[in-house]
């Protein structure tokens, strides 16, 4: 393998690992409450919004905004699900609930046009010294954003799923997710659990925004790009579980990125989408899902 | 689930408006709204077949939309075929598009399907956007321009278009009424309600869905070709975006999905809906489209179940009233 391909491989990596942990949330909301968040990539605008003001207002270094970032969108999160959504939630007749999907897809276009109106559509990235720094092995060259990227979202994923798998509070959101009635009847406040889930997942998401920005410029429409893969990402990796959200991020990053050594780049977008509709057509469980229905 | 129908003044109401609608004001401007707002109410009628009776949660119709734009307008610019004819090979196509697309996302379930074809869609386009020399690219393709030339499905005057959306809303309304009615219709709703159960009748699901995917897809890309006739010009990102996939399903979610005046309720209140944004912001940057937004957010926060169901509502109540006038008469000496 020729080193072009090794670098490209290895970025692939990188920035999968990114995509994997924006997806993240998104699969821990769709896991547990079933519903399609259609906001999702405008809340990591959001969140690329709030770092870039972080960093350039306050002057901190930008991987110190992602804890802040992350606090911040973990408060949005919690007061979004339990002011907004819930009752819409509460209301839906079928175990699809459409009436969300739609409620989300409003919220995209408010925030997205939103955030237009208030900023303005320039684009805008972090001008920090670090962002710029290279890690040079050999022939290969890495960026620390990049590797930053990469073990942070290695490790949030870890985390997660050490939480959801070994902590009380963990195990309910994961028995909520299986079965609501069954959880509810064992004395799980599901209304509590889903609060908590979406909190969560914009709260990592929070991260996902700081770790991205020196990377990817913001802009008002950010998300969705984003957004949509994140999509891709989570059916791909199976829905509900957490490591084949990340898997499947770097899956998605790898054939982006060495697709694009291969075929013209705008090609390899395509490529992403088709082995998307491949793994729905032979495991429509995802490739890390379980098949329990 | 209560086949939900306008009342009968409201219905009276709204066909005299529609009728009267492009009469009322010389102005281009206004009647292109109408247009547009037809247009989406017949998108949403077609959208209703799968989506709505049939109950599987399309979000990429604007790949059968983009297919039928694309397919005509290239018989037409390259081969001068009219559009009148041209578009029944796009719908065509997207019928085949169709019977592939549900060969392998038929079998999935709610959201996965949804995404499924949120992603055929984007497969489409992007396909599109790489054939430069066949369609242009991302550029897109511009109709030749023959101005008034009714046989090839173009005038210069709006009032052309007012009459052929019309005429294409009225006909996918009328489809809709017969499938409410037939025993197409039953099977469909069987399926909607509990895909187990229809199995375990005997339903052949599978076919049904097809049929019903076949029927919205071509009838969503005779939708394209009026959009290409109309705008003069497509592109990849107009006709096969993600964004107009989602937006056919919302028109129709809006209203009802799986009624009769759903979809056009919804096209009714949306697209104007949009067009007043436009003009109460004043012309600032995002707003309108902010308050395009929140009239969405509202509405669904009201009424998820789509506009429909306020009638339903009304008439929940009027037959309880009356109940309870019924018993205090009874009870009185």
């Amino acid at each position: 393998m020729s080193s072009t391909y090794l670098q490209a491989l290895l970025s692939g990596i990188a920035s999968g690992a990114i995509y994997g942990l924006i997806a993240l949330g998104l699969s821990l909301q769709f896991g547990v409450m079933k519903i399609i968040n259609f906001a999702h990539g405008s809340f990591l605008m959001m969140a690329m919004y709030v770092s870039y003001a972080l960093a350039t207002q306050a002057g901190l270094h930008p991987l110190l905004t992602a804890p802040l970032t992350a606090a911040v969108l973990f408060v949005v999160g919690y007061a979004c699900q339990r002011w907004l959504i819930d009752a819409i939630y509460r209301k839906e007749i079928s175990r699809e609930p459409i009436g969300v999907l739609i409620f989300t897809t409003g919220l995209w276009i408010f925030m997205d046009y939103g955030f237009l109106a208030l900023v303005g559509p320039d684009s805008r990235s972090v001008d920090s010294p670090w962002a710029n720094e290279v890690l040079v092995m050999g022939d290969l060259i890495f960026t620390y954003p990049q590797l930053a990227g990469l073990l942070f979202a290695a490790l949030i994923t870890a985390g997660l799923v050490a939480f959801l798998r070994y902590t009380r509070t963990g195990r309910a959101i994961r028995a909520t997710g299986q079965d609501r009635e069954a959880a509810g009847v064992l004395g799980i406040d599901s209304a509590r659990v889903y609060q908590l889930s979406f909190a969560i997942g914009l709260g990592i998401l929070g991260v996902a925004g700081a770790l991205l920005l020196p990377l990817y410029p913001a802009n008002p429409f950010v998300g969705d790009t984003f957004g949509m893969r994140a999509f891709v990402i989570v059916v791909l990796g199976g829905i509900g579980s957490v490591a084949g959200a990340f898997w499947g991020g770097i899956i998605v990053g790898v054939l982006e990125s060495v697709g694009s050594q291969l075929i013209p780049v705008t090609y390899a977008e395509a490529l992403i989408f088709l082995l998307f509709l491949a793994v729905m057509y032979f495991r429509p469980s995802g490739l890390f899902g379980v098949e329990n229905e | 689930m209560a086949t939900r129908t306008l009342p009968a003044g409201a219905r009276m109401a709204l066909i005299a408006a529609v009728a009267v609608a492009p009469l009322l004001s010389d102005s281009q401007y206004l009647l292109s709204i109408a247009v547009v707002t037809l247009l989406y109410a017949y998108l949403a009628l077609s959208w209703n077949i799968l989506g709505g009776i049939a109950g599987q949660l399309s979000l990429g119709h604007s790949a059968y939309f983009g297919l039928g734009a694309y397919t005509s307008t290239w018989l037409f610019v390259h081969l001068g075929l009219s559009p009148w004819l041209s578009m029944w090979a796009g719908a065509a196509v997207a019928v085949v598009a169709a019977v592939v697309v549900g060969l392998s996302c038929m079998q999935l379930r709610g959201a996965y399907f949804a995404l499924a074809t949120i992603a055929t869609a984007m497969v489409l386009k992007t396909l599109v956007e790489n054939a430069d020399g066949l369609l242009g690219g991302p550029r897109g393709m511009e109709v030749t321009l023959l101005r008034d030339a009714p046989l090839y499905f173009q005038h210069t005057r709006k009032e052309f278009y007012y009459v052929v959306a019309l005429a294409f809303t009225a006909a996918a309304w009328l489809i809709n009424r017969q499938i409410l009615r037939s025993r197409f219709g039953y099977y469909l709703a069987a399926v909607r309600n509990d895909q187990e159960a229809a199995l375990a009748l005997g339903v052949p699901i599978l076919r049904y869905k097809m049929l019903a995917a076949m029927l919205s897809a071509g009838l969503t890309a005779l939708g394209g070709t009026f959009y290409a006739q109309f705008v003069l010009y497509i592109s990849p990102d107009k006709v096969f975006g993600s964004n107009l996939g989602v937006v056919i399903a919302v028109v129709c979610i809006i209203g009802g999905r799986g009624t009769l005046w759903g979809p056009v309720i919804g096209a009714l209140l949306l697209l104007p809906g949009e067009e007043l944004s436009r003009t109460v912001s004043g012309g600032l940057v995002g707003v309108d489209m902010m308050l395009y937004g929140l009239l969405l957010m509202l509405v669904i926060r009201w009424e998820p179940r789509g506009l429909m169901a306020i009638f339903d509502r009304w008439r929940e109540r009027r037959r309880v009233a009356r109940a309870t006038e019924l018993a205090a008469a009874e009870g009185a000496p």
